[in-house]
């Protein structure tokens, strides 16, 4: 990926005033998409809900979904802040927050349509994210942990001993109004429609993360992780970057937080708890830390496992902490990469032909 | 005489808690300085020290002073397990930083759902060492409030003669100082910094024991410990034991007149802001080593 920015021996430069560098191929994967693949996907998500009305129990089924597009969407957002640039925020959960109480704010007690109120939310969490931004990002790791920790708190304090019409005295606001599906075709086809929603809110989110990726922005982060001062020098500014994917990210997270909002009806307190930071942490930290798939992977299982354990709740968060320790310890890349590896291992006879993975 | 009761209970407050931030922080500081990682399970090993000495005291009905050993004894033998099994075997490897983080984060939700699962979540308290205290003005002073304060000031004393003056502390310090040269003198890194984790570990414990006589604790209640623990480290230089003494009773007094004369909302959201400006202004803290680039 990275020669693909230089020039290769025996070429010209592609450097005429206004000619943007260009890409090979496999560093541009989204020009050739394979139709076929997305066809596939794309009719079988659309089918899906549908499918799941018709059978019992399904309807819960929908609603995990549609837990894990929002989770989803944060899960990646997050890892794009504390994988892929090396910026050890815990601040994205407050982010998500931020979304989710401004657009509450705005419907329930102002009462503005929750359809406008929805993106108040992206835009407060970015508004927000500069705010943190600026001051935090220039300084490095530890620095930046107690910052984002303080505002985290200091948000989940200023929000449950805030005015009612914030705070909705302490536990959060309990009826945002929704975004009334049920008047389309009968509330019981309504979670299909916020299927939908959160379907095209986790594949914006997916794609546009994909496309910053394998982007120069990207490439940046790369470079930097690689070796920082050789980046720098070649006037990667690490600072722009960081501030960018943190605005980026935040955009996403906010986004998330008002549909999330929007969709249960609620904006509650309890979700600046310790517990659900720990949660998202361990979705990134189990799929893989700064890969694309990673956190979409960790948030499937967590997702569905924690719902097929509920019954054993008490030990659940134990067992998120020997499982986080494990990884830590024998895989700190997490579960994505070394699947990979041991799938190419053990079945890379079949494709001999093939380039190595990418990875 | 409304001024000096005010200005009394400030002073004593805030020397109550500079103190306990003193304990916390300084084993932050130690394992920053030494393995240059940050410990998010100080806060965890806090709230154990508390909770072995409730689960002492209940259980066995060992007399105070012996369950007070007990506990920091055994929120030592936590940190050392920690250090054993989650950061030994991390030391070496590639992405250490961030593994580290995800290691000792681990290890505090451990340590805490293993508290729930065997206290459960209600509030707590430990009986104090000594009962009853004196009036100044309108302000009470209890006797285990000067027992924490004495026992504070004592081990800051013995830790900073430790680290001035024995072969161990030396070789801390000098570890700190450059870990690849201390290497090249033939200090053994990995066994000091387990000595390092104890420590650090037995003061967090004993933190956690002395402020769980005066305060309510649940299995949650080392988180906002560890965040002044941090900011005291912070402010007073990464890395620097003297540094760390003199900002966790500058935190602890700007905390309680802030408390005191603005109102208790405004202690916490003051000290933030106060640290944000500060790092704009000091990068590295009060007394802290200038160097460029720290994690």
């Amino acid at each position: 990926m990275i020669e693909a920015n230089a020039p290769r021996q025996g070429q010209a430069l592609p450097r005429s005033a206004g000619d943007r560098p260009r890409l090979r191929p496999a560093a541009r994967p989204w020009a050739e998409p394979s139709w076929l693949g997305i066809g596939i996907v794309a009719v079988a998500m659309l089918i899906l809900p549908w499918a799941l009305t018709l059978v019992d129990g399904g309807n819960y089924v929908t609603h995990l979904i549609i837990t894990f597009f929002v989770w989803g969407i944060v899960a990646q957002c997050w890892n794009l802040i504390m994988g892929v640039s090396g910026v050890y925020s815990f601040g994205q959960l407050a982010l998500f927050q931020v979304g989710a109480f401004t657009t509450g704010v705005l419907s329930f007690s102002v009462g503005v349509s929750p359809w406008v109120s929805i993106w108040a939310a992206p835009i407060a969490a970015v508004a927000a994210a500069l705010i943190i931004g600026l001051p935090t990002l220039r300084l490095r790791g530890i620095y930046v942990v107690l910052l984002t920790l303080a505002f985290h708190e200091l948000l989940r304090n200023w929000i449950t001993t805030g005015p009612q019409w914030i705070s909705g005295g302490g536990y959060g606001l309990a009826r945002v109004p929704r975004l009334g599906f049920d008047r389309l075709l009968g509330p019981q086809y309504e979670r299909v429609f916020y299927y939908y929603t959160g379907l095209v809110l986790f594949g914006v989110a997916t794609y546009a993360i994909w496309r910053v990726l394998n982007s120069p922005i990207g490439l940046a982060f790369r470079a930097l992780r690689d070796s920082e001062d050789y980046a720098i020098s070649r006037g990667v500014d690490p600072f722009r970057f960081k501030l960018f994917l943190f605005a980026f990210s935040a955009f996403f997270t906010g986004l998330a937080g008002g549909f999330s909002a929007h969709y249960n009806g609620l904006a509650s307190t309890s979700l600046f708890d310790f517990g659900v930071m720990i949660n998202l942490l361990v979705m990134i930290v189990l799929g893989g830390w700064g890969t694309f798939a990673g956190p979409i992977f960790g948030t499937a299982i967590l997702t569905f496992l924690t719902e097929l354990l509920r019954a054993f709740d008490l030990y659940r968060i134990l067992a998120l902490g020997v499982a986080m320790a494990v990884i830590a310890v024998a895989a700190p890349e997490g579960l994505v990469p070394v699947l990979t590896r041991a799938f190419h291992s053990l079945f890379g006879v079949l494709f001999e032909a093939d380039e190595p993975p990418a990875t | 005489m409304e001024i000096l009761d005010r200005l009394v209970q400030a002073l004593y407050s805030g020397v109550l808690n500079g103190s306990v931030y003193g304990l916390m922080a300084i084993g932050l500081t130690l394992i920053w300085g030494s393995l240059r990682m940050l410990n998010l399970a100080h806060g965890a090993l806090y709230i154990a020290g508390a909770y072995i000495a409730y689960g002492v005291l209940g259980g066995l009905g060992l007399p105070v002073p012996v369950t007070f050993a007990l506990a920091v004894g055994g929120a030592a033998l936590v940190g050392l397990f920690i250090q054993l099994i989650l950061i030994n075997p991390i030391l070496e490897k590639p992405g250490r930083d961030s593994a580290a983080l995800i290691a000792t984060l681990a290890a505090s939700i451990i340590v805490q759902s293993t508290i729930l699962l065997i206290f459960g979540g209600q509030t707590k308290q430990l009986p104090p060492v000594v009962d009853g205290g004196f009036k100044v003005g309108t302000t009470l002073i209890s006797y285990q409030g000067l027992v924490v304060i004495g026992a504070a000031v004592v081990c800051l004393l013995l830790m900073t003669i430790f680290l001035r003056a024995s072969r161990l502390g030396l070789a801390i310090r000098a570890i700190s100082q450059n870990m690849d040269a201390a290497k090249l003198m033939g200090i053994p890194i990995v066994p000091a910094f387990v000595v390092v984790m104890v420590i650090s570990a037995a003061l967090a414990g004993l933190a956690g024991v002395l402020l769980g006589s005066i305060l309510f604790f649940t299995p949650s209640g080392g988180f906002t410990p560890m965040l002044m623990a941090m900011v005291v480290t912070i402010f007073g230089g990464l890395g620097s034991v003297g540094g760390t003494i003199w900002a966790a009773y500058i935190i602890g007094l700007m905390e309680s007149f802030l408390a005191v004369y603005v109102g208790p909302s405004w202690a916490l959201p003051g000290i933030f802001l106060f640290m944000i400006a500060m790092l704009v202004i000091r990068p590295n803290g009060l007394l802290g080593l200038g160097e460029v680039r720290r994690l």
